[in-house]
């Protein structure tokens, strides 16, 4: 019977130790590294040198109790991390917009027309440096699920007006002096595998050729990066002529107008002047700063934000719960213990700045752990062949977990040091 | 010589329930530093209460307890917790050695609470140890060593940072009588070889034979040998 | 058999009795599960209610018919002509006066006030005649009355009213600079039409300056699901480049767009509840821990290790089915019937309802279960092995 039990666990276990090995295996090769190059031993040294010690075998003292707890830790900041990473993305159109940059779009909807003419009354106003104009194109590469963010746009205008898009001297020559050119942004482009030089057809789910067909030939002149690491590079532009000159109905409309100010201050005046110029017109404007653009444009899919955050926050509830509650059994295991220190002399106070070292250096340890999957499943995501946004383990979401692991550490060891800063000595010696 | 420890009109009581418990009413006490005191008598005799008070752990609701010239009846958790640790080693029945700790740690833990060089309380620990006989057994941790090695450790654990008073309760309570033996006989050499105050709580009759001298308790009174058995 | 039975009761009784010492522990454990299932169902009630929603707009027997190539009804475009000529084709059902039963719609996007956000998001503007109407089932016009042909009149979805801003009955609207009143409210019963504002289609085409071209063109069926008629006569007249496919086949497929949503709620929800496992596991081996002694004497007694393996079992189950049934009841009471407004496939915003199916409820339990079931496994392994010699060392 005992052996039926024994080799059932056995296969149990196995067949666990397989099903989770993604989760388990970058554990373990990080302690296996650790123990071969010496960080474990440094870790004790280090501990020990600290004063942190005692701090260092309770916490360690019972191996499976900190993996789980630890895991729990771990997954939570996975989720915060890889979360917080995805949203900071989305909102880097918001944040990276330019200030001085506005958008001019039909009043009624931005995806109704303006005709072309627009761009030169424009231009005419004052307070502006450039003005240019973008047309969706509602192109896709090979199949209609590949459907990308293309435009058509004035070649010149638009670089000196989307600043941020960066080109090599030749690319730009190239560019400027092309008709079938096109440039395509680092992140499209490798997911196509589009090299310059290459011929490529895309098609439109919008536009026709005159013959009905709905495919263009593109000449890749040029992959663009951006001045910043967040900055989108998902999108494709070709030239508006060349698509003015070949499709078959709404010749002479654009989609909107963008336009540069001398400084954002003059913002409030250039949007007045443009949209009075064009009041009482069949295709009245509506204009706004780029930032207000972008913004509704995310609030369009809802609000995404409020449901991730719903998740983080509700991955954190769990794990403080959990964590929380490991905390304060381990420390009540250890009440006869506690009454010992005390009983030789450890000041009250002393043993709940332990707790709470204890607590804090479970919830950094683990937390930083996290955020280091998270950096790799950044970099995973970055080189995988879907379109999602760049994304970046910023700065500011570094610094935005350590606070959560500081109060995290804080919040689940306060109850148990509190306690234990309360035991009385004879009270924890009699109930050993 | 003035007494180590002097014990006047004491009193002990607590509240459990509805009911009011006295254990001491008036209980006078001394000893003379270098005394090994075994106390002796029957359960809830208050030998333990008495050990904890004089340990500082616990506190008379009357009366006053003078240590070497200072009352530290009065003295506040933290100021006791400091007490205790420059002038009281405990012994326990269940050695209460950290599991998680070996032996030179465990030893070296109320050398923590002083200002001693890491390298200084290594050579603290060794000496204590040595004294106990068990300098080899320094890396092993608590569960691979024997009931009375433990013991050891936790006597040496007392000693190291060389306190005047030794406080032991049922020293040998959980060990068999040729490892008790062992362990009462380092006791006593720690009496009369460094001038060690112990005061020894104990079941045992042939334990309390060690003593200097031992004393008898029942119902919170000292009484005579004779009267107590 | 049966002794072994009572035997395991006996045990799982003796938990359930000690289960007030570990009550926080295990309501901790517990409580992780409901969250886990909560959130988990929540996504699928989103993307189930989102698909729901554009599948219960299609029907069999309705024909759409767009530009080739273009996939939404928005970058469609079909000039009179070519409207014309399709309404020769086969398989086309004939109204009470005999003429081919079809409507040609316009499909353009206007800006509206998201309530929940207050910034202006996309609303579809649906161009239609009377015909077209008549040709959708299930329509009734719940507030006010039809636009009348000619004016500029519309009428507005349930929907549009609950989630956008500025639509109500006789309020004013301005597209552009023209000025449009709103005059009726009408249900489809909670199809995406319902997120729709429809005008006469003439007037649309004016304001849009569409001339007398259409965007799509929706054609009754003699047959229901049978479009042969239709793709036979596109594949044979070169002037027709249009795709053809029924309603409902249109947007059952783009009902499929939130299905990642289906995927992420699945990975976020195993990921948290592998922290909710580690949660389980934890008080399952602290209930082994405080009972050991426990075990350790029925054991002594005479009872077998399969009792002390499946009462912990039992109590791990137990609790993470409680957890889990409450998840799915907060979801289900926070959850379902939530109405929420997201970007569909033509750009333009689709008002659907969370929808916790059955199916959706079994998926939350079952992963309460997996984490009951291995979070009770391996304590439970523990308890069965506890060596009988716990029993006489007391508790020190």
């Amino acid at each position: 019977m005992t052996a039926v039990w024994h080799y059932i666990s056995l296969i149990f276990r196995l067949l666990i130790r397989i099903v989770t090995a993604p989760v388990w295996l970058p554990f373990w090769i990080v302690w296996w590294l650790f123990e071969k190059t010496g960080i474990n031993r440094l870790i004790v040294k280090v501990a020990m040198a600290l004063g942190l010690y005692l701090v260092f075998k309770n916490l360690t003292r019972k191996p499976l109790r900190l993996f789980l707890t630890m895991f729990a830790t771990f997954v939570a900041f996975l989720i915060y991390g890889t979360l917080s990473t995805f949203e900071s993305a989305i909102d880097a159109g918001v944040e990276l917009s330019a200030d001085d940059r506005l958008i001019v779009v039909n009043k009624i909807n931005f995806t109704q027309p303006l005709p072309i003419s627009y761009v030169n009354r424009v231009k005419g106003l004052e307070n502006l440096t450039d003005v240019t104009h973008l047309n969706w194109f509602g192109g896709y590469y090979q199949d209609p699920q590949n459907f990308m963010a293309m435009f058509a746009v004035d070649e010149d205008t638009f670089l000196t007006v989307y600043n941020e898009i960066v080109l090599t001297p030749e690319e730009r020559q190239d560019w400027l002096g092309s008709r079938q050119g096109l440039i395509a942004g680092k992140s499209i482009a490798d997911q196509y595998g589009w090299k310059v030089g290459d011929r490529i057809p895309i098609n439109s789910n919008i536009f026709s050729k005159a013959d009905g067909s709905t495919s263009w030939e593109f000449d890749v002149v040029g992959i663009y990066t951006g001045t910043d690491a967040q900055t989108d590079t998902s999108s494709v532009y070709f030239h508006y002529d060349y698509f003015n000159e070949t499709q078959s109905f709404g010749r002479d409309f654009i989609g909107f107008i963008g336009v540069r100010t001398v400084d954002p201050a003059m913002n409030e005046g250039v949007i007045k002047a443009i949209d009075d110029l064009f009041a009482n017109t069949p295709y009245e404007t509506e204009t706004v700063p780029e930032k207000v653009f972008n913004q509704a444009f995310i609030e369009q899919i809802g609000n995404l934000s409020l449901i991730l955050g719903s998740v983080v926050f509700a991955a954190f509830f769990i794990i403080l719960v959990i964590v929380g509650n490991s905390m304060v059994l381990a420390i009540r295991e250890r009440t006869g213990e506690i009454g010992v220190l005390k009983t030789l002399g450890f000041k009250s106070t002393r043993i709940f700045f332990m707790i709470l070292a204890e607590s804090l250096l479970l919830a950094i340890f683990s937390g930083a752990l996290g955020l280091l999957a998270t950096s790799l499943a950044v970099v995973a995501v970055n080189q995988a062949p879907i379109q999602l946004p760049v994304l970046v383990l910023t700065p500011a979401i570094i610094i935005e977990a350590l606070v959560i692991m500081i109060g995290l550490g804080l919040v689940t060891g306060i109850l148990p040091a509190v306690n234990a800063l309360r035991l009385n000595i004879i009270a924890a010696l009699s109930r050993q | 010589m003035a007494a180590l420890f002097d014990l006047k009109n004491v009193a002990k009581s607590f509240v459990k329930g509805k009911e009011k418990i006295t254990i001491f009413e008036d209980l006078n006490m001394e000893i003379e530093e270098g005394d090994f005191v075994a106390i002796m008598g029957p359960s809830g005799s208050g030998k333990t209460t008495l050990l904890n008070m004089l340990g500082g752990v616990d506190q008379p609701t009357g009366g006053e307890v003078w240590f070497d010239g200072a009352r530290i009846d009065k003295l506040s958790e933290g100021q006791l917790a400091k007490w205790r640790a420059n002038n009281v080693g405990f012994i326990f029945q269940f050695y209460n050695l950290m599991p998680m700790l070996n032996a030179a740690r465990n030893v070296e833990l109320p050398l923590l609470l002083t200002r001693l060089g890491s390298k200084q309380r290594t050579k603290n620990v060794m000496t204590a140890l040595k004294l106990v006989e068990l300098e080899d057994r320094a890396k092993h941790m608590p569960n691979e060593m024997s009931g009375g090695q433990q013991q050891r450790v936790a006597i040496a654990r007392a000693i190291v940072s060389d306190p005047k008073l030794l406080l032991c309760d049922e020293p040998t309570g959980d060990l068999d009588r040729a490892t008790a033996d062992e362990i009462l006989k380092t006791l006593q050499l720690l009496n009369t070889e460094f001038n060690k105050t112990i005061v020894m709580v104990t079941h045992d009759p042939a334990a309390a034979k060690y003593a200097k001298r031992t004393l008898h308790l029942d119902k919170g009174e000292f009484v005579e040998a004779e009267q107590a058995a | 058999m049966l002794r072994l039975l009572s035997q395991i009761w006996t045990v799982i009784v003796m938990n359930v009795r000690s289960l007030p010492q570990r009550l926080w522990m295990s309501l901790a454990a517990t409580f992780a599960v409901t969250v886990v299932v909560a959130v988990l169902l929540s996504f699928l009630a989103m993307s189930n209610g989102f698909s729901k929603t554009l599948s219960g707009t299609g029907s069999e027997d309705v024909a759409i018919v767009t530009r080739s190539g273009s996939q939404s009804e928005l970058n469609s475009v079909i000039g009179r002509d070519s409207v014309n000529i399709l309404s020769t084709a086969s398989g086309i059902a004939k109204t009470a006066d005999g003429q081919p039963f079809y409507s040609a719609e316009l499909y353009v996007v206007v800006d509206g006030k998201k309530r929940s956000s207050g910034t202006e998001v996309n609303i579809p503007m649906r161009g239609i005649s009377s015909l077209g109407f008549d040709l959708r089932g299930g329509i009734e016009i719940v507030e006010g009355r039809m636009f009348a042909d000619g004016t500029n009149e519309i009428i507005v979805g349930r929907g549009i009213l609950d989630q956008f801003s500025g639509f109500e009955l006789g309020s004013e609207v301005a597209f552009g600079k023209t000025r449009w009143t709103v005059v009726g409210v009408f249900s489809t019963g909670g199809s995406a039409f319902e997120s729709e504002l429809w005008a006469d289609a003439r007037m649309v085409q004016d304001l849009f300056n569409r001339g007398n071209s259409f965007q799509t063109m929706r054609i009754k069926l003699s047959e229901a699901g049978n479009i042969r008629g239709l793709e036979e006569m596109i594949e044979n007249d070169p002037r027709l480049i249009l795709d053809v496919d029924t309603e409902a086949g249109y947007f059952a497929a783009q009902g499929e767009a939130l299905e990642g949503i289906v995927w992420f709620g699945w990975g976020i929800g195993i990921v948290m509840g592998l922290g909710a496992l580690a949660g389980a596991l934890n008080t399952m081996y602290t209930s082994v821990a405080s009972r050991a002694s426990e075990i350790a004497t029925l054991r002594a007694i005479g009872f077998s290790n399969v009792s002390a393996f499946f009462g912990t079992l039992v109590e791990s189950v137990v609790l993470s089915l409680i957890g889990g049934v409450i998840g799915a009841l907060v979801s289900y009471i926070f959850m379902d019937g939530l109405t929420t407004a997201t970007i569909g496939a033509s750009f333009t915003q689709v008002v659907f309802t969370f929808e916790l199916s059955a199916d959706l409820l079994q998926n939350g339990i079952l992963l309460a279960l997996v984490i009951g079931l291995v979070g009770g496994f391996f304590p439970a392994l523990k308890a069965a092995r506890l060596p009988v010699i716990v029993a006489f060392r007391g508790s020190a």
